[in-house]
């Protein structure tokens, strides 16, 4: 059903736009994980649950709450305890809360639709994706892995505490 | 996979293992000199091994990677370029006091990602190129960690590049959405009737053109290339000014090899994109007083003119590009060569003052930054000079007289700008504080000159190199 494809892009562009704008980091995080639920739904409806199930555990599941946490521990401090306390009230959350609300509203219509037919096109499941990655798309996969040794290492290497080998300390 | 596209692979393989076998290394003992050495052997091996990548013939590997003439033709320039760029970091990050090991393994990365660009002839190998090029220059350029202005270019190359690099990602999206694939040669079915290419597919062309002009710092995306050069150390500033951009012409080359003669809105936009390169680039260089920023502004005229070769497409095109860049990699590493050798322990000398008296005090240092800067501005004699000449050829043979005609133009304007420094080196005295300058090393110098002498026989007798460059690139 195209309607459910074009709703979770309104949802993911609406949680992006959100995102830019909020002055509050931790409200624009909220939105981000949003937005990126919202892609996860967009690659359920295309079809490709394997993916939007690795854009969860990935996207919102690893990297969030990982800014999640840093953003909390930065703002650390003295007045930290009265704002977390105001996290909780209702105007952090409902908006977030109402976009997620659409998103798993889709996702029951997807699961419940009988055949599949809430579904564009063939379902890809994990064998089609791994058959992909280690056809022809191998040397794609070795590529990726030094494309995040480098950045592992440049990260290290900036990250590192022993500033000079001698010379001037 | 199959021995024959193994061995094919090899030279990519070779830069590969050299950089895992390189961080074995360093894991285990850090030692300056078996880290220079481990990747000194590794990057020559793998030069070597393009030699067996050639006996194969062309060979596909998968849908990703086409390893052909071209494709080992840039490769070459690349390990060649990354080579010179090791010698001379060696000398100069020893007297910044800084570890070298980590910059080796990046500048490794990055001419892996750049020998994959060079082969690749599917998006996601393109993709995937750049990006491994482009992190690992990231970590390069703010390589000096106590240096303010290093980091800050550090950092602003990481935000424009990644902006760019969602630019071209985009791009590739909707190449996608109208074709439904992901190869290069997808690219090559647009032509409708009417000439046009279809909408979505041409404004992604169009994107695709954003991420790359991006990064070969072609006007109007130049604005991230004056503070890049100055501020990263001046042996990754070479590396930036050769490497990476060799490796984006190199597959912008293929990429319009594919499209053939229908993708005429793209010629017309990479002929408004050279000449606006080359106009921006002079005018904005004629009033900078650093040397780096000067070679930063005149590097975006160059790739303007090399534009105006990519833009007449066709053999004549691509070998002229080809040549012009075999000539303009030992050129400016020349010149960012003596900008390394020179500086002293707390700054790169790059200050147009700093060169006051240095054609009495260095003569051999002052003569090849003389000589790289008046090949530069295309003197006779200097591999500046042919380039140029094939460049004029090519482009008009493809009737592009007004590129012809800027290209002229932005060279007269040019001289002005590159006499300045030859000017301060030969006819104003060296100033009465100014600090001594570090004595010279013997291996980076050596390098110097062996490349001075490249530019000089690309110069006097350039038959060699281009039947060369006939035979692979000639090919595409």
């Amino acid at each position: 059903m195209t309607v459910l494809f074009y709703l979770a892009g309104a949802v993911a562009l609406l949680a992006a736009g959100l995102a830019v704008s909020r002055r509050n980091a931790f409200h624009a995080l909220l939105y981000v994980v949003v937005s990126l639920l919202a892609a996860a739904v967009v690659f359920l409806t295309l079809g490709a649950p394997f993916a939007a199930v690795l854009e969860i555990i990935v996207y919102a599941g690893a990297i969030i709450v990982l800014f999640v946490f840093v953003v909390m521990m930065l703002n650390l401090g003295p007045e930290a305890a009265p704002r977390q306390h105001g996290l909780l009230s209702p105007a952090t959350w409902i908006g977030p809360g109402v976009l997620a609300a659409v998103l798993l509203a889709e996702l029951v219509v997807v699961i419940t639709t009988a055949g599949g037919d809430a579904v564009a096109g063939d379902a890809v499941g994990p064998r089609e994706v791994s058959h992909a990655l280690f056809g022809p798309y191998v040397l794609a996969v070795e590529l990726a892995s030094f494309l995040l040794l480098a950045g592992l290492v440049g990260a290290a290497y900036l990250g590192s505490g022993s500033r000079t080998t001698g010379g001037e300390g | 996979m199959t021995a024959r596209e193994l061995t094919a692979l090899l030279p990519l393989i070779g830069i590969a293992a050299t950089s895992i076998v390189l961080m074995a290394a360093v894991a285990v003992r850090r030692n300056r000199t078996w880290s220079l050495t481990i990747t000194l052997a590794g990057l020559a091996a793998s030069f070597g091994l393009l030699f067996a990548a050639r006996t194969v013939g062309p060979v596909q590997v998968t849908p990703l990677l086409l390893i052909d003439g071209p494709a080992l033709f840039f490769i070459a320039l690349l390990i060649a370029a990354a080579v010179v760029v090791v010698v001379l970091a060696a000398d100069y990050l020893a007297r910044r006091g800084t570890q070298i090991e980590e910059l080796l393994l990046l500048l490794l990365f990055a001419t892996l990602g750049g020998g994959v660009l060079a082969a690749s002839t599917h998006l996601a190998s393109l993709f995937l190129g750049l990006e491994v090029l482009s992190v690992s220059l990231y970590a390069m350029v703010g390589y000096l960690r106590n240096d303010g202005l290093s980091l800050e270019a550090g950092v602003k190359y990481l935000v424009l590049a990644a902006v760019s690099s969602a630019f071209l990602l985009f791009g590739m999206a909707l190449i996608f959405a109208e074709t439904g694939r992901l190869e290069l040669a997808a690219l090559a079915g647009l032509a409708v009737p009417a000439g046009g290419l279809h909408g979505l597919t041409l404004a992604g062309v169009a994107l695709l053109m954003v991420g790359v002009g991006f990064k070969l710092a072609l006007a109007p995306f130049h604005m991230w290339t004056a503070d890049v050069y100055q501020g990263a150390p001046a042996p990754v500033t070479a590396f930036v000014a050769t490497v990476s951009k060799a490796a984006v012409v190199a597959v912008l080359l293929r990429m319009l090899a594919v499209t053939g003669e229908p993708g005429r809105q793209l010629v017309l936009l990479l002929a408004l994109l050279a000449g606006a390169s080359i106009l921006v680039g002079n005018l904005l260089a004629l009033r900078q007083d650093n040397l780096k920023r000067l070679l930063a502004y005149s590097s975006v005229a160059h790739l303007g003119y090399l534009m105006i070769a990519v833009v007449a497409g066709g053999p004549l095109g691509a070998e002229a590009a080809a040549f012009y860049l075999a000539g303009y990699l030992p050129t400016t590493l020349i010149a960012f060569g003596v900008i390394a050798v020179l500086s002293p322990a707390d700054r790169d000398l790059d200050r147009l003052s700093d060169l006051r008296g240095l054609g009495r005090e260095r003569p051999l240092l002052a003569g090849l930054l003389t000589v790289a800067l008046v090949s530069l501005a295309g003197i006779p004699l200097t591999a500046g000079f042919v380039g140029k000449l094939l460049v004029v050829r090519a482009g008009l043979g493809a009737g592009q007289w007004a590129l012809a005609l800027i290209l002229v133009l932005g060279s007269v304007l040019s001289i002005f700008y590159y006499l300045r420094p030859i000017v301060a080196m030969y006819m104003q005295p060296a100033e009465d504080g100014a600090a001594a300058l570090p004595p010279a090393p013997m291996a980076a110098g050596a390098v110097l000159v062996a490349l001075l002498a490249v530019v000089l026989w690309l110069g006097v007798w350039p038959q060699p190199v281009l039947e060369i460059v006939r035979e692979t690139v000639g090919r595409l």
